[in-house]
Order: structure tokens, then sequence, then C-alpha cells
């Protein structure tokens, strides 16, 4: 049951960006080993030669013309802008990504 | 007559009659919501009144709830996650549009899974909404507001997402009707995605008909969402075969949709409704989808890897809750905002995800459940190639108790005969058949009808035969 490792889920908390700690790592172990488990039945499945699916109902690639946006953006600029947890004259603030300064 | 029993052809009607004005039966639904909302927890936010753009046509007026992973602008939407606990929608979706130019008025935001995410509305960062016919069982999910709302007469009908039976599921478990179209028939746009190559809006109605009319009214090409229907399809009038007869309709029933895991109740129900179906006139042959079986396992690699893409945006940075004030650095604000704004099991489903689509695990897992989608759907497709329509159950049992489904496997096998119709982007409706008697309580059953590609007509005439017979 057991096909993911303890090492394998720390590192894919932190490819998905998300902190866990010891208690929560065990849990995640054993409830993804479960799944896993359980979704590897697909390996019975012969797809040889067998296309993937891309868009189900059969529909193709869109394209619009480049020219204005479908929903009026300016007016709702600052409306997005000011859901950001913090902001700086009119800009969402991040942390420096750099050391030093 | 009693509030539960509004329907829309009904509230159209005493406006027409003028037996109330919109904005009197709009507050007497308030009035109800704020006396057993309390208990039951079917909404998260209620709206003042606010008068229709429109009063013409047979939607206009009538009070209706909307689930709160889709953006009404200016209201929060909060998909029942703290990430979002705050979130104030920007804008319209599609759907929320519509409706507007056919003169809805709505009564307010109902409760979830977290961003979808299960079978029973337990994961709501809010709180679970108790079953109206039990209030100590769970109503299905993840569209258990919408359902417990409409089945309690909180409201007239309401729209539901379904990713893998969210809308199903809960009309089942509820009783009421529900109906998930096909993928591309209603526009995304303005929901908060889950899966984006299997999530579709449908209708949580009282009966086929107003199920019929609200898909009228929600249906068709939108260029914000480019997977929705071709303008070319020209649509039909969804209510106009209602009444039609269903003589010699030809109906499957595929033996994989009675396995060991279905309640013996639930099963004679169903029964009972195949054999109504043949007493009208209809031909019901026993059939085989051999790829039914592997379903569900396609459904748990695809719904997480597209889970784990379609999340990434929660960051803490641009929306939402954020960790900024304590974390020292840009990467603390991202693991501590992720960690402590999303629950437990999406929080499990982004890293499944991301372990499938992860380097060296991609053929294995995303790839491989692509091509199995592509041999269910062929599935399907030969069964159609002889048959009208697809029945069984929507669900393998009645409402389970709270905590019944207690870990995240047992949860995900409630969607054994819904999650097939999704991974196919085939049309479904669960109509109430029934009740189980379950330790002194009727718990209503629904009886599930698959259509092919854009066979929502059918369908819904078939569901409504059984309904009105």
């Amino acid at each position: 049951m057991a096909n993911i490792s303890k090492k394998e889920v720390e590192h894919i908390a932190e490819l998905a960006r998300i902190r866990i700690g010891e208690k929560e790592k065990d849990k995640l172990t054993e409830d993804l080993g479960a799944i896993l488990g359980y979704i590897d039945k697909l390996k019975e499945v012969n797809t040889e030669g067998i296309e993937p699916v891309s868009n189900i109902a059969g529909l193709e690639s869109v394209f619009r013309k480049d020219e204005k946006p479908l929903r009026p953006q300016e007016e709702k600029t600052r409306q997005i802008i000011d859901q950001a947890p913090e902001i700086k004259d009119g800009y969402v603030k991040v942390k420096s990504v750099f050391e030093g300064k | 007559m009693s509030d539960i029993d509004y329907t829309i052809k009904s509230i159209n009607g005493g406006l027409k009659r003028g037996e109330f004005s919109i904005e009197e039966i709009f507050k007497e639904h308030i009035k109800k919501i704020k006396k057993e909302n309390p208990k039951l927890n079917a909404y998260l936010s209620v709206f003042d009144y606010k008068k229709p753009e429109h009063e013409e046509g047979m939607l206009a007026g009538v009070p209706c709830a909307i689930k709160d992973n889709i953006l009404i602008e200016g209201e929060k939407c909060t998909a029942a996650s703290k990430i979002l606990k705050d979130y104030i929608a920007p804008y319209d979706a599609t759907v929320i549009s519509k409706l507007k130019d056919a003169g809805a008025v709505f009564l307010g935001k109902t409760n979830l899974d977290e961003f979808a995410m299960g079978s029973t509305t337990e994961n709501s960062a809010f709180g679970p909404t108790l079953n109206p016919h039990d209030h100590g069982r769970v109503t299905g999910g993840s569209s258990g507001g919408s359902a417990a709302a409409v089945a309690a007469g909180l409201a007239v009908y309401a729209l539901g997402t379904d990713t893998g039976g969210s809308i199903r599921n809960p009309a089942s478990l509820c009783g009421v009707v529900g109906l998930k179209p096909t993928y591309g028939l209603v526009s995304r746009s303005g929901l908060i995605a889950m899966a984006s190559s299997l999530d579709q809006a449908g209708p949580l109605t009282k009966n086929v008909e107003d199920a019929a009319i609200v898909l009228n009214a929600i249906a068709g090409h939108d260029p914000m969402d480019s997977t929705s229907v071709s303008s070319a399809r020209k649509l039909p009038d969804y209510s106009a075969n209602l009444n039609k007869p269903i003589e010699d309709f030809k109906v499957a029933v595929p033996k994989e949709f009675f396995s060991e895991g279905l309640d013996g109740q639930v099963n004679d129900l169903i029964q009972k409704s195949i054999a109504k179906l043949e007493s009208l006139g209809a031909h019901i042959d026993e059939v085989s989808l051999p790829m039914a079986d592997y379903a569900l396992a396609v459904y748990y690699i695809i719904t997480p890897a597209e889970v784990s893409a379609n999340l990434a945006r929660y960051d803490g940075i641009k929306y939402g809750y954020s960790a900024h004030k304590k974390a020292k650095s840009l990467l603390d604000v991202y693991l501590d905002s992720r960690a402590e704004g999303l629950g437990e099991e999406v929080r499990r489903r982004i890293m499944l995800g991301t372990y499938t689509l992860s380097s060296g695990y991609y053929d294995a897992y995303y790839k491989k459940a692509q091509k199995v989608r592509t041999l269910i759907k062929q599935d399907f497709h030969k069964i159609f190639e002889k048959y009208d329509i697809i029945v069984g159950p929507t669900m393998p049992t009645p409402a389970p108790k709270f905590g019944e489904l207690d870990n995240p496997l047992a949860q995900y096998l409630a969607d054994i005969y819904t999650a097939g119709v999704n991974i196919a982007g085939l049309p479904a409706i669960s109509v109430p058949c029934g009740f189980a008697k379950v330790d002194g309580h009727d718990l209503p059953v629904g009886f599930q009808i698959i259509g092919e590609h854009f066979g929502e007509e059918k369908i819904l005439q078939v569901a409504h035969a059984l309904e009105s017979h």
C-alpha cells in the first residue's frame, strides 16, 4: 500500500509550497499511499495505441482576435489590486527576494 | 400553498395574478432563512433585496440561491475556504449575468465542501450543512448547501457545480432534482476553478420542469470560456418535449452499477423506477460498461492534478488570507499562507496532484489516466449507438451520518456512479425516486439518467415521465 515515502512527501510539500508538520507528514504518507494504491489499478488497463483525451466534448482550440478584452478591465484593476494583502503606492507589495540591503 | 411547494411556475403564476409582489416573495424566503438557517447552515451569506433588472419571463422575480464558488459582482465569494473568507467578487460569472438578464433575484450564497472538494459538505471551513430530512446526516456534496436550501424551501431553485457528482449527489441525498449538463453547455467563466476539464454548473430544483427552465436560461456559447459549446450549435427549448411519451425509448442498465457496495433499499427503489419506465413503454436491456470500474481511479488522478495547478494562485500575495505579517521571507509567505488558509482535504489533493504531475510520474499517472479516459468515453459511446439513455442509482446509499465516511478513500467511493459521467463529459440528471427507511427516518433516494453529449432533452423527458407517473 505505502508506495510513497516520507521523504517523497516532504519533497512534494516543498514543490506544492505548503508547510507541513511532523504529524501531518505521517498522516499524508499514509493517506496518499492508500489513494495511490487505489489508483494503481489503472495499470491493469491496456492503453497501447490509445490517444489521450484533450477535450472531452471534441472541441478544438479556440482563438479570439487580439483586440480589446471582453470584460472592461481598466475599471476593475483598482478593485482587484485593493484586495491584495499588502499594497504600496497602488502596487502589490511582496517581500524582497535578494539578500542584503 | 406552503413555501416548500413553491416552484418557478407557481411563483411566476402568483406574480402574474398579483397574489404577491417580487419583494414580498423574496422577503418571505429571507424570513424563513433567518429562522431555519442558523441550524441547517445551508447559506454562508444572505443578501438584501435588490429589484431585478427585468420583470418578464419565467425566472423573473423568482428567488434563487447560488453555490458560493460562483461569482456575483460586489458580493463575497468564499468557496467555503478560509483562504477566501473576505474575498469580494470583482465581476459576475456568465451564469449570473444570464440569470440577471432573465430577471432572477438572489437570496444568498450556499455552503459547499471547500473549493467543491468533497462528497458530504463536511469539508466546509464554515461547518457542515445539515440534511433537512435528518439533522444527524450529511447533505451529500459538494453542492450540499444548494440542495438543502431547495429541499427545505429556503430557495425556489439553486445553482450548483458538478465535477464528479457534486450536483447529483446532494440532489439524491436531499430529495431534489439535480442536473449536470454536458461539458461545455454552460459557461465556466466566473466559477472558481477546481478541475477545469470536468467542472460544469447546473440547476438544483424542486421538479424536472424547473430544471429545464433554468437550463434554458444558462446554456449557450460564451466567448469568455474557450471550452464552451460552439456558437454554431442551435440549442433546443429544453421544456418543449417534457410531456411527450417515452414509448419505445431504448434504456440501458449497466450491470456494473449494481455491484456489491449498493444498499438493498436503494436497489429496490431503482428497480421499481426501471419497472415504471418499462410500464410506460420503454425497452429495458442489461448492458456492460467494462471500463466503469476504472472511472473513479481516473477521476482521482485527473482531478487532483488539475486542482494542484488551479490552486497555485492562492499564494498569500494577490488576494485572500495571507501570513505575510509574521513571515520572514517570500517563501514563508507562500508556505504559511497555504498551510493555514487551505483545509486538510484541499491540501491533500494539491499534494496528490503535485505528485502525479511531478517529473518521472506524469506518463504513469496523468497521461495514463487521459488514455483510460478515452476508453471510458468509447464505452459510453458504444452504448449510445443502440440506446437513448443509461439509467441506474445516483448514490450507492442514502445519506450517511456525520463522520461516517471517515477516511479520504471512503468519501471518494461515494462518487462511484457519478464520476464516470464527468470523465466522459456527458449530461446526467438525478431525480427523486422514493425513500429508504433508516432509523425511523425517511431518507430520499435519487435515480440517475445519463444521456449522450448534448442529449439533455431526452434525459429531462424521461425524468419528467418518471416524476409524473
